[in-house]
């Protein structure tokens, strides 16, 4: 596992190598080529780097939940045999929860790569934070433009991007540092493969994607919860550490560059308007995902595999635990509406989804307001105190299906969810900001009982 | 020179400026300008007549020199003050920072276009204008600052008071062109004799917002990368 984790480390050092050789390349032609090519054309080839290293260190304060699941682990290697789903690391904690470089490279608009590597990202515990030294989050290369959501394409085109990258119905501006319901459950990670990307006109576009799919497993949807794989949990434990979490079924990062099995095959249509200025403007876009599911993912740091290992109980380890799965496919339909007007920014997503027959629906939508402080006071000839930006969101999960009759070690996975964020974010000083917030998670429990996993935030984020 | 500097039209620097002209006889213009609503329903609401410019262009031309002095334009906290400035062929203009950030003042107005650069607090950088026209002003850092520089070959200009009034002094007699610009609005003109019997009365429709759209000095958007615009500065 070592050596295929390794692989995606080497992967993306590969494709950097890979354009700067091409740079090299591109240069040395140039400079045979001389006076035949004129200094504009010169200057499209000439390539562009950006490094950028991005911290952040929060502060949070997660309410203690513990619930003593109706099932045994038996045998446990510590005699402990009741198992409970309980806040991963509930508390006051003080945490540096992350530390990424980015590099961004283009060509002009023709020919863009980018890569982000986290050596800290707590908040990607996937299924544990302690297995990776450092993490390709993304790493791709891009053929063409692909425009922002909500702004026009500047015309009819095609691009391709292929590597590791996130999803295209993903919220990409995001304006707190928790995440919601539906932005946890359905597309949080990035995903291995390829996307085309069509636009007819300036206004009516198409995506299509070919990838290999992220795991489905479970993690807690608060913040910096979520840590469900630790070393201690690599073998059966009902008392490990850190604890399981009130979990959901999410999918969970790639872990490796895996192109074997069945693709996953993603298809979006959407239509957008905008000014000429990119600051109003709305997008909807309609989109679709289906794969088959593998019969195990090995994940590290956890005894349960991926996919339907974990929705049919843990190979070899329990009995009689599987859900009332319904074959091996996996589809999602959904839709997304992006509005920019001023310093407004709205975000709303649905989707409806089928895990091997499980169904459920979730729906999240997020307001944000910017706005401009005047200008008091001023550090090295930079405003101290630019911006704030309160935002609120409001997500729900609902799971339309049981869990088995003969007890399960995760009954929040058929659970409700209601969760509402809402925040406020300072902008201090070019390239840091703090954020503040609140997550009132609410649950119905299967007797119909309520019950909450709240969180408070504060989260300082710099950028270089 | 300070009318110079605000653009308003101050009966005495005028009277003066036609001396030093020497126009044979010369009236006053009288007249008012009313902002009107979006399809002329009413008066606009949010639009400041005073930052209209009136200005008459004689039939044969004017003899208008150019002062000597830069005219000053500056920056103080993210906004451009005066907002409009009326600039005489040829003038120089000094775009002064008196923020404690760095500004980036540009212009992408064809025959006019320039590119301050980065500059910080001090007396700033100076540019010249020669083609008549409208000359739209930005900061390439903060999208919402937004300046009119209106380059006149004609030394007759005036900006209303509150209450919407003008008097152009020292008009010569004889046939023109009367112009009321806005920066919401599309020109007013008007073909005119002078002496006028009754007072000009220019309607004029704002149609524009008030921070007009637009790009930055390269032609990109203000709101791209991922419309996280953390990293402004």
């Amino acid at each position: 596992m070592a050596q295929s984790r390794s692989r995606e480390t080497w992967c993306a050092v590969l494709l950097f190598l890979c354009l700067a050789a091409s740079t090299a390349a591109q240069e040395g032609e140039g400079e045979q080529a001389g006076q035949a090519e004129s200094s504009g054309e010169a200057e499209s080839l000439r390539p562009r780097f950006h490094f950028s290293l991005e911290g952040k260190a929060n502060y949070r304060d997660s309410e203690a939940n513990r619930f003593q699941v109706p099932f045994d682990f038996d045998p446990s290697p510590n005699g402990v045999v009741r198992g409970f789903e309980e806040t991963v690391n509930s508390g006051s904690h003080f945490e540096v929860s992350t530390l990424t470089l980015l590099v961004d490279a283009d060509w002009g608009d023709g020919l863009a790569a980018h890569g982000k590597i986290d050596f800290i990202d707590l908040y990607d515990r996937n299924p544990t934070s302690t297995d990776k030294k450092a993490d390709v989050d993304e790493a791709w290369v891009r053929f063409g433009v692909e425009p922002e959501p909500a702004t026009l394409a500047p015309r009819t085109g095609l691009y391709l991007k292929i590597g590791k990258f996130s999803k295209f119905e993903r919220q990409d501006d995001r304006h707190l540092e928790s995440y919601g319901l539906v932005s946890t459950a359905f597309n949080r990670f990035e995903d291995s493969g390829a996307e085309l990307g069509l636009s007819l006109g300036r206004h009516v576009y198409a995506k299509l994607s070919a990838t290999q799919g992220n795991p489905v497993f479970i993690r807690d949807p608060n913040a910096l919860a979520g840590d469900n794989g630790t070393p201690d949990r690599s073998t059966l434990d009902a008392n490990p550490d850190l604890k399981s979490g009130i979990v959901i079924l999410y999918d969970a990062e790639v872990e490796d560059l895996d192109v074997d099995g069945d693709l996953e095959l993603g298809g979006g249509l959407g239509v957008r308007f905008s000014d000429e200025e990119g600051r109003n403007g709305v997008d909807v876009l309609v989109w679709s995902y289906q794969r088959t599911l593998a019969d195990r993912v090995k994940l590290e740091g956890t005894f349960y595999g991926g996919d339907l290992d974990l929705l049919n109980g843990p190979e070899g380890h329990f009995e009689d635990v599987s859900l009332a799965i319904r074959g091996d496919k996996k589809e999602e339909v959904g839709g997304n509406v992006w509005l920019y007007w001023g310093g407004l920014s709205l975000f709303a997503q649905y989707v409806d989804q089928e895990i091997a027959g499980l169904p459920r629906t979730g729906l999240e939508a997020e307001a944000a307001w910017r706005f401009e402080l005047p200008l008091w006071v001023a550090v090295g000839e930079r405003q101290l105190f630019p911006w704030i930006a309160p935002a609120v969101r409001w997500s729900r999960l609902d799971n339309d299906f049981r869990n088995p009759r003969g007890g399960t070690p995760a009954p929040s996975l058929t659970w409700d969810w209601d969760k509402i964020d809402a925040g406020l974010r300072l902008g201090i000083f070019q390239g840091i900001d703090l954020t503040l917030e609140y997550a009132d998670n609410k649950f119905i429990l299967g007797n119909g009982a309520e019950r909450e996993n709240n969180e408070y935030l504060a989260t300082l984020r710099w950028r270089s | 020179m300070s009318t110079w500097r605000r653009c308003a039209g101050g009966a005495e620097l005028l009277l003066a400026v036609l001396l030093l002209a020497g126009p044979a006889s010369a009236e006053d213009l009288r007249g008012t300008v009313q902002l009107l609503a979006k399809g002329g329903k009413g008066l606009a609401r949010g639009a400041d007549v005073r930052q209209a410019v009136v200005y008459w262009e004689p039939a044969g031309g004017a003899n208008a020199r150019p002062p000597e002095a830069p005219l000053l334009m500056k920056t103080r906290q993210k906004q451009f003050m005066p907002r409009m400035l009326v600039v005489p062929r040829g003038a120089r203009v000094r775009f002064a920072n008196e923020d404690p950030i760095l500004h980036n003042v540009f212009s992408v107005s064809p025959g006019s276009a320039f590119d301050l650069g980065f500059y910080r607090k001090g007396p700033g950088k100076e540019q010249r204008f020669n083609e008549p026209g409208v000359v739209r002003v930005f900061c390439n850092v903060h999208h919402d600052m937004v300046a009119y520089l209106l380059v006149v070959s004609t030394p007759y200009f005036a900006s209303p008071g509150p209450d919407g009034s003008f008097v152009l002094s020292g008009v010569p007699k004889g046939p023109g062109r009367l112009t009321v610009w806005h920066e919401q609005a599309d020109p007013w003109t008007a073909d005119l004799q002078v002496p006028q019997g009754t007072p000009v009365a220019a309607r004029v429709e704002v149609v524009r917002p008030r921070v007009p759209p637009h790009l930055n000095k390269v032609g990109e958007s203000y709101f791209k990368s991922g419309r996280d615009r953390y990293n402004q500065p």
